[in-house]
């Protein structure tokens, strides 16, 4: 009845307190409380409105004498026990208790003083989450908002009637307790008894601008409210299609090193080998002549770019075309080289198209919920939220993870494999489906090629093996391969512990089949869902950051498309395949590689085998370092160049479901630094290539001329919530890819063995344990941005992870330094044992620069995308007594 | 109330649960560390708030439970019989004064001075006993009362045991569960608990929900201080309260019963279990039960002292683990009850009629008491009576009947008869020759059958003392979660208790406010049915409580 009255009279025209937009019903105020007659005329009875079900005849009277009475009477008990100083409350003027004893009409309290809970004392033992527990009116919105949209149960209610109380935890402290600060309580909170130190509802904080979270790419809907030029707090809008008024705390909260004091503040050049502040008139000449030099020496080939992600698609379309138009080589790429280009690769081999197939909305449409390789409740917390929540509540989920995740906790089935043997695992699952003649006949039959090749290749694989390599029982595997094919609708998820192997793309070709082999593929809550990393990783590729395809995704071998290419941008280009990130580092070791520009990337930090990619930076002979900070990369720059955040700019992200997003500029740029775009523009013209200044509308037209799926895109008419690509010219977007043909005609099915990786068989005897690498919620990839925020007040170091057994037997004890070598060095860092790991399996993040775990890891490469081999690692461990400095 | 916890708590299944291990871990100590309830947290998935905080709403589980031996009883019958204060200074010189708390009515209403000790239940004992119980010597703690039909019977027929229960047992089984439930909608039969819903409605409901698991769950949380008719059933006559439940459950399909049976009733606790052992050991439990095909089984879940227990959706939410708090409705629990799944809760007394309906069909029930309120109602009378005790009498039998009749008439003077437990009504004693024990008769009058339970309220007695008593409970008993509720009573209580120890006048406006927005805006009847109580003493005992209001 509720959302009816508000579907017709207005969101407030019945006051509540306990209902909120993305929470079930509570019916705890009672405050929707209408009378209801089943006639005109008929008697009446007085039903909260929240929980009771509309039907047709009925007639509400929303605001008889009688519910008046009520609604007045029930706020005068709420105001025994609430202080009354609004006055000074942070959120007086946008305090929903305010607005409804307000509407209602109380003018006093008539109760003589009895017993209350104003003495509560305040919570500010957190980086983020405040309390003040004396203003609190036992909604339950707080309670509910943790359980029903972060699924994390940190808050609950203790004590019973009058003296209920909301606690944390035990009866602890936010600091203390499991919260994982992503806000959704202080956001429900209708008083200011959950806040936060932002003090994010205060009316104070009016002038708002909606845009695109910077962090993973799920794409969170921001709504950033400012005064002036200095942002005062972040919250998520309830229409957001992406995140319904959720994120996280990354998005929510961790802003603050958009003014941060170390931001780069002035162009710099390299000079007698110290950085020093220049004018931007005398950084582009110098790069202008240093590139037009090294084009006239070396030939274009000598200079290479790589994009990044973390801008935007108008950004990474200007560096691309700067890098392909105005340099003339195809040597650009970007970082999903090293994340998700066995993605891109394995599935546009499959299906033709290397994105998501459907939209995370899905799962609510969804049987069933497969997660390979990925633990999106640390990395893609909304969207890992939402898979928890299909769990908790029961929905069948298989997670494929050597850790125990938290989702894996969830799940029905775990199969807790060992680092590495993805693709044996996969083509178990392949076996059982065929054996146990779950094969969608109907769907292979019109739909796809190779099945009979496939199925018999499948059939003749070695289970005995196949079970040893992989550590998991075959029986295991038979359950997990029957709840999936059997679901009616199932839907996977992906991410990088399924491409950074040896065999990256070949496990993504075979997620792929999965969804081929039972039919699940374009329609509603099926599909194939890539778990991008980074906020803009799907549009820099989009745009064409990559060495053998331009924007959109059209091979630049190709002479008609080579064609196209010069005539549009009105330039002589290159029509060789450019190098991969891999290959500029050899490229750059051999002496060939003159000219570097890295844009928004610390490879010195992030990348495999860090002595190697240090090596590289120091032997081109122009590194252009494009940041916000003092990277580790940065570090190593011959040309600094200051570039603009998130915040401090517009233009469009594209999110991990082609969802193509509207990024709009909060603050002016910080002091001293420029829209990244504008840089490119910039040096554009000073190379002699006309290119007008950057503006998102502006650029975004221009994309939209040349790569196709955009064709149907203006800034206008993304609107607030964006759209899905492809985008015909009549602006209709696409939810579900595949629905009745593949981009490639048929689907593909292709066989392929498991094949130990490289790594195992040269150094398993010699380093033992498997060192996987993972991420952690508080922080962000290098940790650039987080660590310049209260995020690190959270969480505070990498540590790596051991098994309790494993610990015993290398006496090592929590908390303890313990040395990690591999063939390529050797870390030290601090140990956490715990039985998320496996026997035989370490786990580490890499967001701290103190410990440099990326000094052991490998770089052997995915066979087909060359995409790093972050997840296997062979190390071996001891006690040691300090920290290391390599 | 969650539905992730629902589905958390429902993932190991009826037989390894969270509420019922959380009671036994509460045993020991008399609450649960908080290492423990973290384990189990833990263990099924959830947060540590949700372990504690379920924890913290028990009389028997929270930390104040801790160090807890001796148990007084506070029930209104105890109370208004003036004898538990004596009893108190008695047990004081064994106990230090926290370690005596209280049990809210352990049922033995017909003699007062009741304590719990050690696991067991005392009433009406002498000093010297009282000595005895606490030295630790043996002593039989069991009462005797009154216990008879006055016309037909249906519930205290005699002799009922295993083997009759084998026999009707078969006899439903041969009718095959559409029969059966033909049966029960023809017998007219309405729910005993205090709402008079008819059963057949539910039983039907959950029929038609497709599910593998469903639950047909007894409530044998009988709260209401001064009623004691369901403890003599699961005491006395624990084979037709079993039967009951098996034919509902045979009707809706259900495979598990579960008897939620309080913790304030230890005696039917073990009598139960027995009886389970029993059927079970005769294979009349578990796996295709006498080749009929049905699977069944029985569980006992003990209650852990909270009176909103009573009302079928917290109970559920008990079961569950969760916080006994009343939920919200749609969805019912038919549809999605226990763990998610189809559920029906049915008060003792309406399973147990289902023996005599099996035994002789549901017309021979119809044909006993009204047309609207068929069978019989086991009505409970306490100490006050001449003659207090259980007796069955058929639905329409004058209340002049019991009180005169079978209760043999004051042995003190009373002025008012608390009728239906703490939310029945107050009815004076000029009103009992017009009321009939049934559920129209009561409506009419504007009062309440309910469970059927009668407290006397003395005449030496200030009705504003028993109202504070009684706003004192449902303040205690108050779940928390609505807003009327949760603060209405409290401050009821409170302007009473003003009233009471000072000069201070009540705003008869505020107080009339008061309990308009209890009976209309709470989400349940404890908060929507204290009020009637209250109305029905300040409307017939007005000239009294005037004195407590402003002129």
């Amino acid at each position: 009845m509720l959302s009816f009255i508000k579907r017709h009279k207005g969101q407030t025209y019945v006051p509540t307190l306990c209902d909120a937009p993305n929470l079930k019903p509570s019916g705890s105020c009672r405050m929707c409380t209408i009378d209801v007659a089943l006639e005109e005329g008929g008697r009446t009875k007085a039903m909260a409105s929240c929980h009771s079900m509309v039907s047709e005849g009925m007639h509400l009277h929303t605001h008889t004498e009688d519910i008046q009475r009520l609604r007045k009477n029930i706020i005068e008990l709420v105001l025994t026990d609430h202080p009354l100083d609004c006055l000074t409350c942070e959120v007086n003027g946008n305090c929903e208790l305010q607005t409804v004893a307000a509407t209602v009409g109380i003018t006093s309290v008539r109760y003589p003083e009895g017993a209350n809970h104003l003495d509560k004392q305040k919570d500010l033992s957190h980086a983020y989450m405040t309390s003040d527990m004396s203003k609190c009116i036992n909604c339950y919105r707080c309670v509910r908002a943790c359980d029903e949209v972060q699924g994390q149960l940190v808050l609950g209610i203790a004590g019973r009637g009058f003296d209920s109380h909301i606690i944390k935890g035990m009866e602890q402290t936010f600091a203390d307790s499991e919260c994982v600060s992503c806000g959704a309580c202080a956001q429900a909170c209708p008083t200011s008894a959950i806040s936060d130190i932002f003090q994010s509802k205060s009316i104070a904080n009016t002038e708002k601008v909606r845009t695109i979270c910077t962090y993973c790419g799920v794409g969170c809907n921001l709504e950033v409210s400012k005064v002036g030029d200095a942002i005062k707090s972040i919250q998520a809008p309830m229409d957001a299609k992406v995140n319904q008024g959720h994120t996280c705390l990354k998005g929510r909260y961790a802003f603050q090193f958009y003014n941060h004091k170390e931001r780069l503040d002035s162009p710099m050049i390299r000079k007698n080998g110290k950085l020093e502040k220049v004018s931007w008139d005398e950084v582009y000449d110098y790069i202008a002549n240093k590139i037009n030099g090294y084009k006239k020496e070396f030939g274009a080939d000598a200079i290479a770019g790589i994009s990044s992600s973390r801008c935007t698609n108008e950004e990474n379309y200007l560096m691309q075309k700067f890098i392909r138009a105005v340099v003339g080589t195809n040597n650009i790429d970007g970082c999903a080289r090293i994340c998700h280009s066995p993605t891109a690769l394995g599935m546009q081999r499959t299906f033709g198209t290397g994105a998501a197939t459907n939209s995370v909305g899905d799962i609510k449409d969804t049987n069933c919920i497969l997660v390979i390789g990925a633990n999106p409740t640390n990395a893609h917390p909304v969207t890992g939220a939402k898979i928890k929540q299909f769990a908790m509540g029961g929905g069948p989920m298989i997670v494929l993870d050597p850790r125990r995740t938290e989702l894996a906790k969830y799940a029905k089935h775990h199969l807790a494999l060992r680092p590495g043997t993805n693709v044996a695992v996969m083509n178990m699952m392949f076996y059982y489906i065929i054996k146990e003649e779950l094969v969608d006949n109907e769907f292979i039959k019109n739909r796809t090629e190779g099945f009979e090749d496939f199925k018999k290749q499948i059939l003749d694989i070695n289970m005995d093996v196949m079970e040893r390599v992989s550590g998991v029982k075959r029986e295991d595997v038979r359950a997990a391969a029957i709840t999936y094919a059997s679901a009616k609708n199932a839907m996977s998820f992906h991410g990088l512990g399924v491409t950074e192997h040896s065999q990256g793309t070949f496990a993504v070709m075979q997620i792929a089949d999965l969804a081929l082999i039972t039919g699940n593929i374009g329609r509603k809550g099926v599909g194939v869902n890539p778990l991008r990393g980074q906020n803009n990783v799907q549009g820099a590729a989009d745009m064409g950051v990559q060495p053998h395809q331009g924007a959109g995704y059209m091979d630049v071998t190709n002479p008609l498309v080579h064609n196209q290419y010069e005539t549009f941008y009105k330039a002589k280009l290159s029509d060789e395949i450019g190098l991969k990130i891999p290959e500029m580092f050899d490229a750059a070791i051999a002496g060939k590689l003159k000219c570097l520009w890295i844009i928004g990337e610390d490879v010195a930090q992030t990348d495999p085998n860090t002595k190697k990619v240090v090596k590289a930076m120091k032997n081109v002979d122009l590194l252009i370092v494009q940041e916000l900070f003092m990277t580790e990369t940065a570090k190593l720059a011959d040309v600094i160049l200051p570039g603009a955040s998130f915040l401090e700019k517009s233009g469009t992200f594209t999110n991990g479901e082609r969802r193509v997003q509207r990024v709009n500029q909060v603050v002016e740029p910080y002091p001293g630094t420029k829209v990244d775009g504008q840089i490119l523009v910039d040096i554009m013209n000073r190379m002699g290539y006309t290119q007008p200044d950057y503006t998102a509308e502006g650029v975004l037209a221009e994309v939209a001329q040349i790569v196709p799926f955009f064709a149907g895109i203006t800034w206008e008419n993304l609107d607030i919530n964006g759209k899905q690509w492809p985008v015909s010219k009549d602006g209709n977007d696409t939810q579900i890819l595949h629905a009745e043909t593949f981009k490639r005609g048929l689907g593909y099915f292709e066989f392929h063995p498991f094949e130990e990786t490289k790594e195992i068989l040269d150094y398993e005897e010699k380093y033992p344990y498997i060192l996987t690498t993972n991420r952690e919620l508080e922080h962000y990839n290098c940790g650039a941005m987080t660590r310049r925020t209260r995020n690190v007040e959270i969480l505070t170091e990498d540590v790596v992870m051991i098994n309790p057994k494993d610990a015993k037997k290398k006496g090592i004890k929590e908390g303890d330094m313990v040395c990690m070598e591999s063939p390529r060095g050797k870390v030290d860092i601090k140990a956490h044992i715990t039985d998320e790991v496996k026997k035989g399996i370490l786990s580490t993040t890499f967001h701290f620069p103190e410990i440099m775990v990326n000094n052991i890891t490998s770089d052997v490469h995915d066979s087909e995308a060359m995409c790093p081999e972050y997840k296997v690692v062979s190390v071996r461990i001891r006690k040691s007594k300090g920290v290391f400095r390599n | 109330m969650s539905k992730n916890l629902s589905e958390l708590s429902g993932r190991k299944g009826i037989q390894d649960n969270l509420f019922d291990k959380m009671g036994k871990l509460a045993l020991e100590e008399g609450t649960i560390s908080k290492k423990e309830l973290a384990k189990l947290a833990d263990e099924f998935l959830m947060g540590t708030a949700n372990t504690y905080g379920a924890m913290s709403f028990y009389d028997f589980m929270k930390p104040d439970n801790k160090n807890k031996k001796v148990y007084v009883c506070n029930g209104s019958a105890c109370k208004n019989s003036g004898k538990q204060a004596k009893l108190t200074k008695r047990l004081g010189k064994y106990f230090d004064k926290d370690e005596i708390g209280h049990m809210t009515c352990l049922g033995r209403c017909h003699e007062n001075k009741a304590f719990h000790f050690e696991g067991k239940n005392y009433s009406d004992v002498s000093k010297k006993d009282i000595k005895k119980i606490i030295k630790g010597k043996s002593f039989d703690g069991s009462d005797a009362y009154n216990m008879f039909a006055y016309n037909h019977q249906v519930l205290t027929q005699k002799g009922i045991k295993m083997t009759a229960f084998a026999t009707v047992l078969s006899k439903v089984f041969k009718m095959g569960s559409e029969k059966v439930l033909n049966e029960i909608e023809s017998s007219n039969i309405r729910g005993r608990g205090g709402a008079g819903f008819p059963m057949a409605f539910k039983l039907k409901s959950a029929r038609d929900t497709p599910n593998d698991t469903k639950f047909i769950i007894c409530n044998a949380d009988e709260g209401d201080p001064g009623a004691y008719s369901d403890r003599y059933l699961l005491e006395k006559q624990p084979y037709m309260v079993l039967l009951g439940m098996m034919a509902a459950g045979y009707v809706m399909g259900a495979n598990w019963g579960i008897l939620y049976i309080r913790a304030e009733y230890p005696d039917a606790v073990v009598i139960i279990q027995k009886a389970i052992d029993k059927l079970r050991k005769e294979k009349l439990i578990g796996k295709n039960i006498l080749d009929s095909g049905f699977n069944f089984d029985l569980k006992i879940i003990k209650a852990q002292g909270a009176y909103i227990c009573g009302e079928e959706t917290a109970l559920i939410n008990s079961i569950e683990g969760q916080r006994p708090e009343v939920r919200t409705r749609p969805p019912y629990p038919t549809q999605d009850g226990l763990f998610g799944k189809p559920t029906v809760v049915n008060n003792v007394e309406t399973l147990a009629a289902l023996f005599y309906i099996m035994e002789n069909g549901g017309e021979a029930y119809a044909k006993i008491g009204t047309k609207r309120s068929s069978g019989t109602k086991l009505v409970s009378l306490d100490s006050f009576f001449n003659n207090p005790g259980i007796y069955e009498v058929d639905m329409g039998t004058p209340l002049e009947t019991v009180v005169e009749k079978l209760g043999g008439g004051f042995k003190k003077e009373v002025k008012g008869l608390h009728i239906g437990g703490p939310l029945g009504g107050i009815v004076p004693i000029h009103k009992i020759k017009d009321l009939n024990i049934d559920f129209e008769s009561f409506n009419e009058n504007g009062f309440l059958l309910g469970h059927a339970s009668i407290v006397c309220i003395p005449t030496k007695m200030k009705m504003m003392t028993y109202l504070q008593d009684l706003m004192e409970f449902a303040k205690d008993e108050s779940c928390g979660k609505c807003f009327p509720c949760r603060l209405g009573t409290q401050r009821a209580y409170e302007l009473i208790e003003k009233a009471n120890d000072t000069n201070y006048k009540i705003d008869r406006t505020l107080f009339d406010d008061l309990l308009h927005t209890l009976k209309t805006g709470s989400l349940c009847a404890h908060g929507g049915g204290i009020p009637l109580p209250v109305r029905n003493a300040l409307d017939y005992f007005g000239e009294e409580t005037a004195l407590s209001f402003q002129s």
